[in-house]
């Protein structure tokens, strides 16, 4: 088997006093497409930000190819390959969408201006809002804010995304236009982290299923055992509320 | 009413009128920058430069500009073991209070700045120092515009307690014309309408940068 993409090993992360994940060692391979859920508060958006080391971590480390991030000395440069979509998208609002886009491979991947909006006008393209580069966040819809987030992380051609509840702050119709892009995604072998309260998207796209609580993971499981056979009491509780809500 | 005193006098008001602009004009150039550091102080992580902010910040707001005015006056020259001259020491009051109302401004202004825009843009690679220069401070700066000239027009108002020391100021010198004329109404009322031109004016620029605020 081949080396993990990103390799977590022990680590543990506290919020002051409070301990947000606690010894958490677990591997992701390239090309796959993982979901993390749990109820509020079990650490899923603290783990994925410790993938990027937006979050510095007190205990364990994290290896991306191999790579501890704890002893990067440009961790800038290891952040630039690897893309992240945020729950409020978090556009630049003083900017246009394509200088949102083109912002970083500029100034942290030094492409040329022209290079780099060659580039992000394919990505508009991809997430089929090109007609919209040269407005502003605040004139798109939500739905389409959050595919031009996602073209912005993808303009890194980033070998990591990472996705912290997509699609929670969005009404139902653009929900459906965020997560096809994302599954387009996910079908041309982008390796994913999810982190969703989607189970369609979960059960229809990843290929494995991560349960969290309390700072722990407490079930690692194949999607479609997940579904038919989570056997932690917790996740199985989870798992009801969250299908009958649907 | 006899309004001509006002144009007998006026090079020496307009006199006293660009004193005021002066006295405004240094002391933001001063306490913005001054301001800039301590609000970074304000925000910081490390207590031992946060709690000294703060006690400052709110030292001088507690205080009336007067206080602080007279205080910097006799302070000083003690602390300095030689006079510096009425200006210098009214100036240094004045920009010791201002800057602690710029700091909450600035303060609140990065603030407004998530911090979620922050990581956004670490996220996709740029340093700290690219993600505040090109994010958070064109927002910030955007953001606290309306408060800044808001605050530029207080400073100009507040310039007024200059005559404690005897600086010629507008208002000051508009108040010695009035001893010689005894036209005070006609005086008082051309001083009050300047005060309110300038104040419109800034009110109408704060205005319409309120209106190009970012939206977020
Ligand atoms: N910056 C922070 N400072 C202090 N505590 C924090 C911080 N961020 C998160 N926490 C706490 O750490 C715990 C885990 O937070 P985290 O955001 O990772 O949970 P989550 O699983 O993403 O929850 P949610 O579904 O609500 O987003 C929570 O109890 C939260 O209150
Ligand atoms: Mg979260």
């Amino acid at each position: 088997m081949s080396d993990p993409l990103v390799d977590i090993r022990d680590l543990s992360l506290w919020y002051e006093k409070f301990k947000a994940l606690d010894n958490i060692s677990t591997s992701f391979t390239a090309g796959k497409c993982v979901v993390i859920c749990g109820p509020s508060g079990s650490g899923k958006s603290s783990l994925l930000r410790c993938v990027n080391r937006l979050e510095d971590f007190q205990e364990g480390d994290v290896y991306f190819e191999g790579q501890s991030l704890r002893e990067c000395p440009n961790i800038a440069s290891l952040r630039s390959n690897i893309g992240m979509v945020f729950q409020h998208f978090e556009l630049y609002p003083h900017m246009t969408i394509l200088d949102n886009i083109t912002l970083a491979p500029r100034h942290a991947k030094g492409k040329s201006k022209a290079d780099a909006e060659a580039h992000a006008l394919t990505l508009l393209e991809r997430v089929d809002i090109v007609d919209q580069a040269h407005k502003h966040p605040a004139e798109l819809s939500g739905g389409q804010q959050q595919r031009a987030a996602i073209a912005r992380a993808l303009a890194l051609e980033p070998k990591l995304m990472l996705f912290d509840e997509p699609t929670s702050a969005l009404d139902p119709e653009m929900i459906v236009e965020v997560l096809r892009a994302m599954r387009d995604l996910a079908n041309d072998g982008m390796t994913m982290l999810v982190v969703t309260h989607e189970m369609g998207f979960a059960r229809e796209v990843s290929d494995e299923i991560v349960f969290m609580d309390e700072g722990k993971i407490v079930e690692r499981k194949e999607t479609n055992d997940f579904f038919s056979n989570p056997h932690s009491k917790r996740a199985q509780d989870f798992l009801d509320r969250i299908l009958m809500k649907i | 009413m006899d309004w001509s005193v006002i144009a007998t006098h006026l090079p020496f008001l307009m006199k006293g009128l660009w004193m005021s602009v002066k006295l405004a004009t240094l002391v933001v150039i001063f306490a913005f920058p001054l301001a800039c550091l301590i609000a970074v102080g304000r925000i910081s992580s490390r207590s031992w430069i946060r709690y000294p902010s703060a006690i400052f910040v709110n030292t001088m707001r507690s205080n009336p500009l007067i206080l602080i005015v007279f205080w910097f006056f006799f302070l000083v020259p003690i602390i300095i073991g030689r006079p510096v001259g009425d200006f210098a020491s009214v100036m240094i009051g004045f920009i010791v209070f201002f800057s602690a109302y710029f700091t909450e401004i600035i303060r609140s202004g990065i603030q407004s700045v998530g911090r979620n825009q922050i990581q956004a843009g670490l996220s996709t690679g740029l340093t700290y120092f690219q993600t505040m220069r090109m994010i958070v401070l064109p927002q910030a700066l955007r953001n606290m515009m309306p408060a800044l000239i808001t605050e530029c027009v207080i400073v100009f108002q507040g310039t007024t307690i200059a005559y404690v020391v005897g600086l010629r100021e507008f208002l000051n010198s508009t108040f010695l014309i009035t001893e010689i004329t005894l036209r005070p109404a006609e005086l008082y009322t051309f001083a009050a309408i300047v005060y309110f031109v300038v104040c419109f004016a800034g009110s109408s620029l704060a205005r319409q940068m309120e209106k190009r605020k970012v939206r977020t």
